[in-house]
């Protein structure tokens, strides 16, 4: 029995570090968010942000953690990067990050589809939420990984008190993502 | 009444885009500057999608009635001396110019500011160019600068239209009347 479980925890040693850790080349990563007005998209993005993500050895993702710089939010003019800043929107100097961390990561029934179901905290508020994304490995062994979802600004507090009626400002904000991850255990 | 311009009278067309721009003109300034005065709120924001909406029908009621004035010929100018006619020509020349430049100048401020509009609550707006702070500052300061000198020749141009009438007693303001 003992060597039974010796052979269960050098198995489990040996796959943690067979498990390849990935990260965000931020040259090549885009982190893009569009809230709307009067239903039309303002598009803009997030400058900074960092993307970890692990897989097994057979390259399935297992865990993620996305973290957020939201002072970073650019919605392409100085007018509106200092408004979304407020303290009724994003309030960056009481909430400088974001975070994402996943629970779990599940393939889909499509190839290279995966669903990964986890905690955004976000503002003062998290929320469980779900990130579909495919993931593919590229020749040069980096993998891209794309995605994209909605959110509910309402969720978070971000446009509070007279903002918070979706009729001006929508209340659901696209956000989407074209990730360039390289490997990190060499 | 004539559709057409007549030597002694204005047609009725001309007279539509005349009190039709000085109205939308007259609310059109004080929207902006009611704006202006507000903090950002929802009010704000709804505030400047009245003057972009009336803005934009300015700039093609305008550009129709430059159209209208080329195409048909105008009433006899009633200056009394060369002088004063060319400062009529001129500020006449002066405020087409504005009412062309300020929706021209508000266009570029708001898509440079990256701010979707839809007209009236109804038509989007295409962007006339991609978001650019640099751009955005400068048109803003071309439209400001234009609202005091369109304010400074209305005044001029109602100034006259006011001596033309009880000064001078000739028809000016009443063959723009209806």
């Amino acid at each position: 029995m003992k060597i039974n479980i010796l052979f269960l925890l050098m198995s489990l040693a040996a796959g943690l570090t067979s498990a390849e850790q990935w990260r965000d080349n931020s040259a090549a990563s885009k982190l893009y968010f569009a809230p709307s007005f009067e239903g039309l998209p303002i598009n803009g993005e997030f400058r900074q942000f960092s993307v970890n993500i692990s897989s097994d050895p057979n390259l399935q993702p297992e865990s993620l953690i996305v973290l957020v710089q939201i002072a970073s939010a650019d919605l392409g003019s100085s007018d509106l990067n200092e408004a979304i800043q407020m303290v009724d929107w994003f309030d960056s100097q009481g909430f400088a990050e974001a975070r994402f961390s996943s629970d779990q990561i599940v393939a889909t029934d499509q190839d290279n589809q995966f669903v990964a179901s986890g905690r955004l905290s976000l503002k003062a508020a998290e929320k469980t939420i779900e990130v579909p994304f495919s993931w593919q490995q590229s020749a040069d062994g980096s993998i891209r990984m794309l995605g994209e979802l909605k959110l509910d600004r309402g969720d978070f507090a971000i446009g509070s008190g007279e903002w918070s009626s979706g009729d001006q400002i929508g209340l659901a904000v696209k956000v989407w993502f074209d990730l360039n991850l390289v490997g990190t255990n060499d | 009444m004539a559709l057409k311009n007549f030597p002694e009278q204005w047609g009725w067309l001309s007279k539509l885009f005349h009190w039709l721009t000085a109205l939308l003109i007259f609310v059109q300034i004080s929207l902006g500057f009611y704006a202006e005065s507000l903090r950002l709120s929802p009010l704000k924001i709804d505030v400047f999608v009245w003057h972009k909406s009336l803005g934009m029908l300015i700039l093609l009621l305008v550009i129709a009635r430059l159209l209208w004035r080329i195409k048909s010929s105008i009433p006899v100018a009633l200056a009394t001396s060369r002088l004063q006619q060319l400062l009529a020509s001129g500020a006449h020349g002066l405020l087409y110019t504005l009412m062309l430049a300020l929706p021209v100048s508000g266009w570029v401020t708001s898509s440079a500011a990256n701010f979707p509009v839809k007209l009236f609550w109804l038509i989007p707006l295409p962007a006339i160019v991609g978001p650019d702070n640099d751009l955005k500052s400068l048109a803003a300061e071309v439209h400001e600068i234009c609202v005091f000198i369109i304010i400074a020749v209305l005044l001029v141009h109602i100034g006259a239209a006011m001596r033309h009438h009880f000064v001078l007693r000739d028809s000016a303001l009443k063959r723009m009347w209806f």
